[in-house]
C-alpha cells in the first residue's frame, strides 16, 4: 500500500527510497461541455447562444401529455435552473422561450468517437466512460500536464468544434472531481496535497458513492462535508455503511484511489427500460411491457454475440420510488423466452402497490458467447432432439 | 378467543410441516406468515409462497366459535421451540394480536389481516387421482429428485415430470447432460393419462414430508396443479408450464459393452478419486478392460487417483471419462446391492440400470477428459 509515503515524504532533504517508490500516476479526466447540446447547435448555429434542452421526442408545447426528460441543456438553459433529468414541462415552465430539440444519437455518436480518437493520439491507455466522457493514462507522456491539457483541447476543438473540460490528476477519483471544477472549457490540475483546501469543503454527495441514501445516513452522523468524512474513523464509518462501503468512502475522501483504468472495458450488462405515456396498474400490463423488453434486449445482445447470466427489472412506481429484483441462472443465455420468464420471477417479487411509471430490463454478468463457454465441448449434454 | 390449549410437541408439528415452504426473505409481509385456523374439531395451520401451499391440522375440542389470524411462522416457531418440552401451550387470538401462553411465559405477536393472506387458485377441472404408499411415492422422488436441475433457463427442467400413464407413475427428472426415471405400477390401466412438471422446490418439500409407512397419499393432477394429501397435511403446488424433453430419445438402446458392479464397492471407489478431480469439471476416467474396471483421476496439480474392481467382462476394450458428480449421485440415492452398467463408445452415454428390474433407468453423458 502507499501507506508509506507521506513518512518517507516527510524525512525533508532526503530522497531515501523514493526512487523504489511507484511514480505518482497523472490520469487525465475529459468530459465534453453539454455535448449532445453542444452537437446539436454545429448543426443549427443559429440557436447558438439561446437556451436549448436535448431530450425527449416531441415538444411540450405540442404535446403538454410528453412525459421525456431532458438529457442535457445548454448552459443558457441552465442559467434558467433546467437540469439534466428533469421534466421536459418543468424544464419549459422554468424557460418559457427554449428550445426543444430531440436526441439524435447517430449525430453523437461519430463525434464522440472523434474525440476518443484524439485523446488516443496522447496515449493509449484509455478507459472509455461513456459517449461523452473518459479517462486517459498520461503518466508516461513527456509533455507536462498542463501544456498537454492544453493541446488536447485545442485539437478537439479543431477537429470537431467543441469544448472540453479536463481535470488531470493522480488517481481518477481526483481526476473525475476536478474536471467539474471548472466548467465549461476548463482545465483544472490537482494532487494529493490539494486535497484538504480543494476537496474537503465540498459536500459529500461530491464523491462517487455516496447516493442519495447514503448521504441520509451520513447527514444523521451530522456528516456533511468531505472533511466531516474524512475525520471519522475506518472503524466507525464502517458500523454506518459496511466494511466495502466504508473503505471505499474513507480512502475517497482522503484523495486516495488505487483503482486501474479500464482500458479494454467489456460491456458488463446490457439494458433497456421504458416509460410509459400513461401510468400503468395492472400488474398483467407490466408484465406485457417487461416481456416486450425482454425481446428487445435478447435481440440486441445476440446481434452483439453476448450471452449473460443475471436478469434484473426495475419498476418505478408513480411516487417516484423505484424497485428493483434480480434473479442469476445456472450457466449464460440470450434466449428471450428465459429472459422473459426470468423477468417474470422478478416481478412475481415485487409488491405492486402503487402504479407503474416506468419499467426496465438489464441482463449482466455478459460474455462472449461460443460454444466453450457452456462447457458443451467438454461435457456435451443429452440430445432430446428438435 | 382461546383458540387451544395443547402440549407443545403436538402443536409444533404441523407448524414445522408447513413452516418449510416459507421464504425467510420476502418483498411481502404476509408471506412470511402462518395463517391459523381455528375450525369447529381442529386447528389447522397453512403457509404458502404463492407457489406452493401446505396446511395441516390438529384435532382439537370442538367449538362454535370459529376464527382465523396470521402471525410471523418464523417468530412463533422460534418461541414454541424455545419453550420446555412437554409445555403446556395456548394461543389466545385478540384484536390484532396473538398471545402465546405458558406456564409463567407470555409472548405477544402482532397479525395480519387474513383477508390479505393469498390462497391458491381453485384447480382446472379434468383429473387424475390415485392413492399410493407414501413411501412408494417418497422412494420414487429419491431416485431422480439429484438429478432436477437448478435455476437452468431450460425452466421446465427446474422440477420433476410426474405422470400417469396405463396405471403406471413414472418421473423422470434431468438436468440436460443425466437424467433418472423411475416408475411403478400403481393403478389399473384405465385410471387415465395426465403428465405435469413438478417446481423442484415442491419435490424436494414432498420428499421432506412424506414419511416412510403405507400410509396412503392421495395424488389428484390437474392441468394447472398438483395437490397430495397425507395424513392431515395437504399440500398444493402450481406446475411449471412447459414441455418436458422426450426422454425416451435419450434412453440408450442395445449397447453392447454390459458390466454388473457392486454398488458400494464402486462407490467408494469414486468417492476416493473424486478426492484428486479438478474441481472444475470432475472428471474420472473408466479404463474397461478384461475382467477389470480402472478408475483413475488427476487434478490441476498433476496429483493422481488409481482405483481398480474386479469384475466379470470379456468384451471390448473402452476408456470413457464422467462427471464423477454424476456418478456419485446415482450410486448414493439407491439401494441395491448391484447396479447394471451399459456401454457404448467413449462418446455415447452410459446406462445405469437394476438387476432384473426395467423400472429404473440413470443416463449419463460422458466427459471429454
Amino acid at each position: 500500500m502507499m501507506a508509506d509515503t507521506p513518512m518517507l515524504r516527510s524525512i525533508e532533504g532526503y530522497s531515501i527510497g523514493m526512487s523504489s517508490l511507484p511514480r505518482p500516476r497523472r490520469i487525465l479526466h475529459l468530459d465534453m461541455d453539454a455535448f449532445f447540446a453542444s452537437v446539436e447547435l454545429l448543426r443549427r448555429p443559429q440557436l447558438r447562444g439561446q437556451p436549448v434542452v436535448i431530450g425527449g421526442r416531441v415538444d411540450p408545447r405540442e404535446d403538454p401529455r410528453t412525459r421525456g426528460v431532458v438529457s442535457t441543456a445548454t448552459y443558457e438553459a441552465r442559467a434558467f435552473g433546467v437540469r439534466s433529468g428533469m421534466s421536459l414541462r418543468e424544464a419549459l415552465r422554468r424557460c418559457p422561450h427554449v428550445h426543444f430539440l430531440p436526441v439524435d444519437f447517430s449525430a453523437y455518436t461519430p463525434v464522440s468517437a472523434q474525440f476518443k480518437q484524439i485523446m488516443r493520439d496522447y496515449s493509449p491507455l484509455l478507459e472509455d466512460r461513456g459517449i461523452d466522457e473518459a479517462y486517459l493514462d498520461i503518466t508516461s507522456h513527456p509533455l507536462p500536464s498542463l501544456a498537454l491539457a492544453r493541446a488536447l483541447k485545442q485539437a478537439i476543438l479543431d477537429r470537431t468544434g467543441l469544448t472540453c473540460s479536463i481535470g488531470i490528476a493522480p488517481n481518477k477519483l481526483l481526476a473525475k472531481i476536478s474536471s467539474e471544477l471548472d466548467k465549461p472549457d476548463g482545465i483544472t490540475l490537482l494532487d494529493a496535497g490539494d486535497v484538504p483546501l480543494r476537496i474537503w469543503p465540498m459536500p459529500v454527495r461530491t464523491l462517487p458513492g455516496v447516493g442519495p441514501k447514503t448521504d441520509q445516513v451520513l447527514r444523521a452522523h451530522a456528516i456533511s462535508t468531505v472533511a466531516d468524512l474524512a475525520a471519522v474513523p475506518l472503524g466507525q464509518l464502517s458500523a454506518m455503511l459496511g466494511t466495502a462501503h466504508a473503505a471505499w468512502l474513507h480512502a475517497a475522501a482522503h484523495g486516495e484511489d488505487d483503482r486501474p483504468l479500464a482500458t479494454a472495458r467489456e460491456p458488463r450488462s446490457r439494458s433497456t427500460e421504458r416509460t410509459f405515456a400513461e401510468d400503468v396498474s395492472e400488474k398483467r400490463e407490466v408484465a406485457r411491457r417487461l416481456g416486450v423488453l425482454c425481446v428487445d434486449l435478447a435481440a440486441e445482445l445476440t446481434a452483439e454475440g453476448l450471452v449473460g447470466r443475471t436478469v434484473g427489472i426495475k419498476l418505478r412506481f408513480s411516487n417516484f420510488v423505484t424497485q428493483t429484483r434480480d434473479m442469476t441462472f445456472s450457466g449464460w443465455t440470450a434466449d428471450p423466452r428465459a429472459l422473459r420468464r426470468a423477468a417474470f420471477d422478478c416481478l412475481q417479487r415485487i409488491d405492486m402497490n402503487r402504479s407503474v411509471r416506468l419499467v426496465g430490463v438489464r441482463v449482466s454478468d455478459l460474455r462472449r458467447s461460443s460454444a466453450s463457454d457452456s462447457g458443451e465441448d467438454i461435457h456435451p449434454g443429452l440430445d432430446f432432439g428438435p | 378467543m382461546t383458540l387451544i390449549t395443547i402440549p407443545r410437541e403436538i402443536l409444533l408439528k404441523p407448524l414445522q410441516a408447513v413452516s418449510g415452504i416459507i421464504e425467510r426473505r420476502h418483498t411481502l409481509a404476509i408471506l412470511s406468515n402462518v395463517l391459523i385456523a381455528r375450525e369447529a374439531a381442529a386447528l389447522r395451520f397453512l403457509a404458502t409462497d404463492v407457489e406452493i401451499e401446505i396446511s395441516a391440522s390438529i384435532t382439537a375440542e370442538p367449538t362454535s366459535d370459529e376464527r382465523t389470524v396470521t402471525v410471523g411462522a418464523r417468530k412463533l416457531l422460534d418461541i414454541l421451540r424455545a419453550l420446555p418440552d412437554k409445555a403446556e401451550i395456548s394461543l389466545v387470538a385478540q384484536e390484532k394480536r396473538l398471545i402465546v401462553k405458558s406456564g409463567k411465559s407470555r409472548y405477544t405477536l402482532q397479525t395480519l389481516p387474513t383477508e390479505d393472506f393469498p390462497r391458491m387458485a381453485a384447480p382446472e377441472s379434468g383429473s387424475v387421482s390415485l392413492s399410493i404408499p407414501q413411501a412408494l411415492l417418497k422412494s420414487l422422488f429419491l431416485q431422480v429428485a439429484y438429478a432436477m436441475a437448478q435455476q437452468d433457463i431450460r425452466y421446465y427442467l427446474n422440477g420433476l415430470l410426474l405422470m400417469v400413464d396405463n396405471g403406471v407413475l413414472r418421473v423422470v427428472a434431468t438436468d440436460g447432460h443425466r437424467l433418472a426415471l423411475a416408475e411403478r405400477e400403481v393403478a389399473p390401466k384405465d385410471i387415465g393419462k395426465q403428465e405435469v412438471i413438478l417446481p423442484r422446490k415442491t419435490v424436494l418439500e414432498l420428499a421432506r414430508l412424506l414419511d416412510d409407512s403405507d400410509d396412503p397419499v392421495a395424488i389428484e393432477l390437474t392441468g394447472n396443479q398438483a395437490r397430495f394429501s397425507f395424513g392431515s397435511t395437504v399440500l398444493v403446488s402450481k406446475l411449471i408450464d412447459g414441455k418436458f424433453p422426450d426422454y425416451n430419445r435419450v434412453i440408450p438402446k442395445n449397447h453392447p459393452k454390459n458390466l454388473v458392479l457392486n454398488r458400494l464397492l464402486l462407490l467408494h471407489a469414486l468417492q476416493r478419486a473424486a478426492i484428486l478431480t479438478n474441481d472444475k469439471f470432475r472428471g474420472v476416467r473408466w479404463i474397461l478392460g478384461e475382467n477389470t474396471l480402472r478408475i483413475s483421476s488427476n487434478n490441476t496439480e498433476q496429483e493422481e487417483a488409481q482405483e481398480e474392481l474386479d469384475i466379470a467382462y470379456t468384451g471390448e476394450a473402452l476408456d470413457i471419462g464422467f462427471n464423477v458428480s454424476y456418478l456419485l449421485d446415482v450410486l448414493n440415492n439407491l439401494e441395491t446391492d448391484e447396479v447394471e452398467c451399459a456401454l457404448g463408445d467413449g462418446n455415447s452415454s452410459a446406462l445405469f440400470t437394476l438387476k432384473d428390474r426395467a423400472d429404473f433407468k440413470y443416463v449419463v453423458m460422458p466427459m471429454r477428459i
